[in-house]
């Protein structure tokens, strides 16, 4: 679980929809998580393995950062 | 809510139920009494089996309403979740464990020890579930 929740963002739920409107409990089915699992991931209050990272770019056929970007911390 | 955020609610309400017995030794020694004896020995043990049933029948069926999410396995998140909530309630323990030894230098008997033992299980059992149900909430 992220200490910094919002510094991984994701295109995830975009992506669902460009994907024929997939649900959550269909994406959650192919990567092996639970569909509240994929709902926090979405939500950005968690960020998943690589593993599972990689398994949804596969899912969407998308590279990696297309997926999920980070957005480095404004140096104090 | 997941099937294991439900079986971890199930868990927590029935382990609830062993507070009527912490309650009733708190009742019979304020009172002055030393509780022990047949009452206190049935009441326990008729707990323990009425904890056991609720949890075999909710769970059954919970698993019968949804067997998918049954026989999903433990994801990564979930797993997470159990760590985190692990550990706050072992360290529970173990100052509960530490206190109970202490109760052996203020002349406690062994029923009075081995209930402390036994009430800081249950306390750091319920710290368990409380926090995992927390942390579903919150990360859900």
């Amino acid at each position: 679980m992220a200490d910094t929740p919002f510094a991984i963002t994701n295109t995830i739920r975009k992506l669902r929809f460009e994907h024929g409107e997939m649900t959550q409990q269909a994406l959650a089915e192919r990567i092996g998580v639970t569909r509240q699992t994929v709902n926090a991931i979405e939500l950005g209050k968690y960020s998943p393995s690589l593993e599972v990272a990689f398994r949804i770019a596969l899912v969407f056929g998308t590279p990696l950062d297309v997926v999920f970007q980070y957005q480095p911390p404004p140096d104090r | 809510m997941s099937f294991r955020e439900k079986s971890d609610w199930l868990s927590f309400v029935s382990l609830c139920l062993l507070g009527i017995y912490f309650a009733e030794i708190a009742r019979g020694l304020m009172g002055g009494d030393h509780p022990g004896g047949h009452y206190y020995f049935t009441l326990f043990w008729a707990l323990v089996v009425v904890l056991i049933a609720i949890q075999v029948v909710t769970h059954m069926v919970l698993a019968m309403r949804s067997p998918q999410d049954a026989q999903t396995p433990v994801d990564e998140r979930e797993r997470l979740i159990h760590l985190r909530a692990t550990r706050p309630a072992y360290f529970v323990l173990l100052v509960g464990t530490f206190l109970t030894i202490g109760t052996m230098h203020m002349g406690f008997t062994v029923w009075q020890f081995a209930h402390c033992v036994l009430f800081f299980i249950w306390i750091a059992e319920l710290t368990r579930y409380g926090l995992r149900l927390f942390f579903y909430r919150r990360e859900a």
